[in-house]
């Protein structure tokens, strides 16, 4: 997906501001300190002013990229939210057809894990029950759901979740150019 | 199988993490194994420094929990906090996860101060020398101060060790910029 690389790639771009932000902040305290030692020794002279426009300088850089960085952890972070209410949607979804269906409770937490790709021997043994009991379970859950497969009952929400028609299927020009 | 967890997958952002951890392995090494009078002891009280100045200019323009506005100091709020952590029924959560604990926040701004005291009687001792009497007085300040730096830290881990025990969530992980809390999926 294109979703976790430009994660990375927020990610990474953190960490280099963070590393640039460090540097600045060393180099501006010895940077200062060493002119306070200057004065100390020598006095006040011409020398020192530019010595002080090279502290605000820096000091204003690091203030500058703190913001920067500010507004890149800000972007990373509504890219993770966006991603919880996505899945959080899909749950509450998910939730809801159970609940249409009338599954019982057993039956509800058996469908989840169907639906999340665990196998019935990985099943029975996450609920501590037997492969049969667990076979047993799904039939019921696909009555009910009217389908005849784990993969139907999984396409039934990723059906719910796309929508309206498929962009790649349907090629009517009003679709593609509506897309772009 | 509540999909609606709204929980932020990181407290706290590098910046934070960075100088926290810079500044704790500054303060143990000068504590420890430098030498006082060793011009490596200078620059690491300088990194040090620098780390804290850092965290200040962050605590202002930086991300939200890392601001000072997130964690302001508040006795009456650290009182509170501490009766919750001792009494019995626990602490509720909700309001925990989202920055400093008013506790942790008082001890916060104490070491931060510290470090600052440590920091710039070192400076003042580094420029008058210990001859001079600014520099005596210095000095003496620059001890007391460093040894109540490395109490509070000690204090500070303590906390630290005893919130993580109470509340369930490892506090020392969340200060690493992983991903905190229990694993996701069922």
């Amino acid at each position: 997906m294109g979703d976790t690389d430009s994660k990375a790639r927020l990610r990474r771009r953190v960490y280099g501001l963070a590393a640039v932000l460090v540097l600045q902040s060393v180099c501006a305290v010895f940077f200062v300190g060493d002119a306070i030692r200057d004065l100390h020794f020598s006095g006040l002279s011409g020398h020192d002013v530019l010595e002080a426009a090279v502290a605000v300088a820096l000091v204003s850089g690091i203030v500058f990229g703190a913001i920067e960085m500010r507004r890149t952890i800000e972007q990373a972070g509504r890219a993770e939210e966006a991603v919880t209410i996505a899945s959080g949607a899909l749950g509450t979804m998910i939730g809801e057809h159970f609940k249409h269906w009338q599954l019982t409770g057993a039956e509800a937490n058996v469908a989840m894990l169907a639906i999340k790709g665990f196998e019935i021997a990985e099943i029975a043994e996450i609920r501590r029950t037997a492969a049969s009991t667990v076979r047993a379970q799904l039939t019921r859950i696909y009555a009910k759901a009217g389908v005849t497969s784990r993969s139907q009952l999984v396409s039934l929400f990723i059906d719910d979740l796309l929508g309206g028609p498929l962009p790649g299927m349907e090629a009517t020009e009003e679709t593609s150019s509506a897309e772009r | 199988m509540d999909g609606s967890r709204p929980v932020p997958l990181r407290l706290w952002d590098p910046v934070v993490c960075i100088t926290h951890w810079t500044v704790a392995v500054c303060v143990l090494l000068n504590f420890t194994v430098v030498s006082e009078h060793s011009e490596l002891h200078e620059w690491l009280g300088y990194v040090a420094l620098a780390m804290v100045v850092l965290r200040m200019i962050w605590g202002v323009v930086g991300a939200r929990r890392a601001r000072f506005s997130s964690f302001p100091p508040s006795l009456t709020a650290a009182r509170d906090r501490a009766r919750t952590m001792l009494s019995p029924g626990r602490h509720g959560h909700g309001e925990a996860n989202r920055s400093h604990n008013p506790l942790g926040a008082l001890m916060v701004y104490g070491l931060w101060g510290m470090l600052f005291a440590v920091a710039g009687t070192g400076i003042l001792l580094e420029n008058f020398g210990e001859a001079s009497q600014i520099g005596e007085v210095a000095e003496e300040v620059h001890e007391v101060t460093a040894n109540l730096l490395v109490l509070m830290a000690a204090l500070h881990v303590g906390g630290v060790l005893l919130e993580s025990r109470l509340s369930g969530i490892n506090l020392i992980r969340q200060m690493t910029w992983s991903r905190r809390g229990k694993s996701g999926p069922v």
